[in-house]
């Protein structure tokens, strides 16, 4: 029962723990209803998208629809990781101004097409976790020697609740910070995430052999920190750390990360024109 | 330059595809048969994953970069390598206690 409860803890977690910072940013951000409906919109697309997702995985009958299965698990990791750096580098870009015009430019500073995205990628991070867990507790349910459901019930919506409360004191820590640390704690966590999913989406390509791995693995971390340990499962599932990488996962990895360093980099080149502070996110 | 990359790799791929080895491994009641998989180190290869059931398994291996979903009754292939000699774990993620195994990459005697 304690794997039970782990692995609902673990795979609501990322999912739960995105929910929650898009939460902590809309209300510090003060878009009121509107912005709330959109992720509360994506949050329950999700839940719907998740279960369809495992219905689908559950009756493929030919590898040829297992394969488009694959790439569509592949285009959600990447729609969703484009649109959390997105959303981050954009905070960064008008985060300074927004704290001065909060009130009232907010719906010139903050456009719908932001509200929508984070919706979108709302709907994405439960689809994704979602569906695994679906298909895991149904699995679960098949097998005769596993304890009663009453108890196996019990561990999963424990689990559960457990990674709402993790995110909730997640959410609750960063609330109490200034304007400026907020953003720059929850934008670096953020970016960490879209590079897990990043990290997820390239070694799928890499398994079915659309990527080549070149070089496989490029070192071994794995004394220092192994993700075959369940601290390290998690660590690898938040981050997208690998203690065996290939060379072709180092090398988007970094291009990623030099991306993103790159563009936070040039924006703060920019001096800002109404805010005589450099509050800076993320740098 | 993601596009380009996978554009080469799409020429580049299905033309080795057909000559992979290819290493059978089975999932039954939360374990995996054989639970070692002996594979020459150096060489590209193919694991067919296939699920007896009864339940969904994850096949998974942080030391491989590998994680894939197998319903029952399905297999699933996962290309690996070129690996250097060593041992590389892999285990069911829907039931890591028993569903444990490794791959062990050996240098092929001359």
């Amino acid at each position: 029962m304690a794997t039970v409860l782990f692995i609902v803890w673990r795979e609501s977690l990322e999912a739960v723990l995105v929910v929650g910072i898009l939460y902590a940013y809309l209300t510090r951000l003060g878009t009121g209803r509107r912005g709330m409906r959109y992720l509360f919109t994506g949050v329950a697309g999700g839940i719907g998208l998740s279960a369809l997702l495992a219905l689908v995985t559950m009756r493929i009958e030919t590898d040829l629809q297992g394969q488009a299965l694959q790439y569509f698990q592949v285009a959600m990791m990447a729609t969703a990781a484009t649109l959390l750096t997105q959303m981050v580098l954009w905070m960064h870009r008008h985060g300074r101004r927004l704290k001065h015009d909060l009130e009232a430019n907010l719906d010139r500073a903050l456009s719908t097409g932001n509200l929508a995205g984070i919706g979108v990628v709302a709907l994405l991070a439960v689809a994704r976790e979602g569906a695994e867990t679906v298909l895991y507790l149904y699995g679960l349910g098949m097998e005769t020697h596993s304890a009663g459901p009453a108890a196996m019930t019990g561990a999963a919506v424990t689990g559960f609740a457990l990674a709402l409360a993790t995110a909730w004191l997640v959410s609750r820590g960063v609330r109490f910070l200034n304007y400026r640390t907020f953003f720059r704690i929850t934008g670096v966590v953020l970016l960490f995430t879209a590079a897990g999913m990043l990290v997820s989406a390239i070694s799928q390509l890499i398994g079915m052999g659309v990527l080549p791995s070149l070089v496989d693995p490029v070192w071994n971390t794995s004394w220092i920190l192994d993700a075959n340990t369940r601290f390290g499962g998690v660590v690898a599932a938040l981050t997208g750390y690998r203690p065996h990488p290939s060379l072709m996962l180092v090398l988007l990895y970094t291009a990623y990360w030099g991306f993103v360093v790159y563009r936070l980099r040039s924006t703060n080149a920019i001096p800002s024109p109404s805010a005589p502070d450099t509050a800076t996110l993320g740098a | 330059m993601l596009g380009s990359v996978l554009a080469l790799a799409w020429a580049v791929v299905p033309a080795h595809a057909d000559t992979l080895r290819v290493i059978n491994l089975s999932i039954k009641q939360g374990h995996f048969h054989p639970q070692t998989v002996q594979v020459p180190a150096g060489e590209k290869f193919k694991l067919r994953v296939t699920n007896h059931g009864p339940a969904v398994e994850e096949f998974e291996s942080t030391d491989l970069n590998r994680e894939q979903i197998v319903t029952p009754g399905h297999s699933i292939e996962v290309y690996l390598g070129p690996l250097k000699p060593g041992r590389y774990k892999f285990f069911g993620d829907f039931h890591p206690d028993t569903a444990k195994g490794e791959i062990v990459a050996e240098q092929e005697k001359p």
